[in-house]
């Protein structure tokens, strides 16, 4: 095989510099998608508005818990905070309490989290299809509740 | 990607989905002209953050999962070849690949259940690799690299590509991703390397293919 076979070295890093997000912002990624908050609070975790929590990963707060579909995750005191400025929720402390691994470049203001382990029980107990949700090549919205009813088959590939 | 076009077009049944994922963060300007090459008619999915791998726990390429009517996977993460492929000439030649798992795919999208190739429950759990919390977090470190890639943050993109490698050293996505963004290429010494070091270790390179397992 040549040794230069798949090689595209001149696409390591193709792109201009440019801000991630503006200045003062956060950007959370979960499951493919990147959500730029314009508001944080202050603190050792990542605190945000509860109203944000569903566009960042899906969960809501409820009087059971932050929930997902049929999933409820009972809330502890760390979770919730109250404050002059209003309510946060600590989007790291609610990973640290469901298991979910993340990695954050704080200078940059930059999370990036995992999934959490509880959403993935029905796949790893039951054999049942993960959540996922990617966009197809022509812009739609393919994900895993578009397959019900179907037989689908899900092919990885790589141009490498 | 042309052998699965054939497939799917002798499938040939409404109810019947064919995703093909390419795990590819050079994105469309690698993975679109081999796509377009197939003339399909599949639902194509650039996938530059390997969000389907992660899903399903896939650490190579080419993988699969069978997702029947219900939501319920009946195969899973085996070598996904529709075709057995050479490349290379003499003792440099490679050859990869089955003409036998195809078949087992139109069997199923035929027959359902019935189908000898459908697995059970407990079979397909079992198939389902149990991923670390530190392989987990390689996913997340790698859709952090990419992001910064994608704004030309060069620096914090090999940092955290490295902590993904090194968070999952068994994921060959992750390595072979890594090569293919480098002169070296990803079938080259280094590759090769990886491959021995597999097997010398014990490990599948691929699952293997078992259709007599039902």
């Amino acid at each position: 095989m040549a040794e230069t076979m798949m090689a595209y070295p001149e696409l390591r890093h193709p792109y201009e510099v440019t801000p991630i997000h503006p200045p003062g912002s956060t950007t959370v990624l979960h499951q493919g998608r990147a959500v730029t908050l314009a508001e944080t609070g202050d603190g050792d975790g990542l605190l945000i508005r509860p109203e944000d929590l569903p566009r960042v990963n899906g969960f809501e707060l409820k009087p059971e818990g932050a929930c997902r579909e049929g999933l409820c995750i009972p809330m502890n005191d760390d979770l919730l905070i109250s404050r002059d400025d209003g309510q946060w929720f600590d989007l790291a402390a609610f990973a640290d309490l469901t298991g979910q691994p993340y990695v954050a470049d704080r200078p940059a203001g930059v999370w990036s989290f995992a999934e959490v382990p509880a959403t993935r029980e029905p796949m790893m107990a039951d054999a049942m299809a993960p959540d996922f949700a990617v966009t197809d090549r022509q812009g739609n919205r393919v994900a895993t509740a578009d397959l019900k009813g179907k037989k689908a088959l899900i092919v990885t590939w790589s141009s490498w | 990607m042309p052998v699965w076009q054939r497939v799917y077009e002798e499938i040939n049944d409404p109810d019947f989905v064919l995703i093909c994922a390419a795990q590819d963060t050079g994105g469309e300007a690698v993975a679109g002209p081999i796509f377009d090459a197939a003339n399909p008619t599949y639902v194509q999915v650039v996938d530059e953050d390997h969000v389907i791998s992660s899903a399903f726990n896939f650490v190579n390429v080419p993988s699969a999962a069978w997702i029947d009517e219900t939501g319920r996977i009946v195969r899973i993460d085996e070598g996904t070849y529709a075709a057995i492929h050479e490349i290379g000439d003499g003792e440099e030649k490679f050859v990869f690949g089955n003409d036998v798992y195809a078949q087992a795919v139109k069997d199923w999208v035929a027959n359902g259940a019935r189908s000898r190739f459908a697995q059970s429950t407990a079979t397909v759990s079992g198939n389902i690799r149990k991923h670390s919390f530190d392989q987990r977090k390689a996913d997340a470190a790698f859709r952090l690299a990419n992001l910064f890639r994608a704004h030309g943050w060069q620096a914090k993109a090999e940092q955290y590509w490295e902590m993904a490698r090194s968070l999952n050293p068994d994921s060959i996505n992750f390595i072979r991703q890594n090569l293919t963004l480098t002169e070296e290429g990803s079938a080259g010494e280094t590759f090769r390397k990886v491959v021995m070091d597999y097997a010398n270790q014990g490990k599948d390179y691929y699952r293997p293919l078992d259709l007599e397992e039902a």
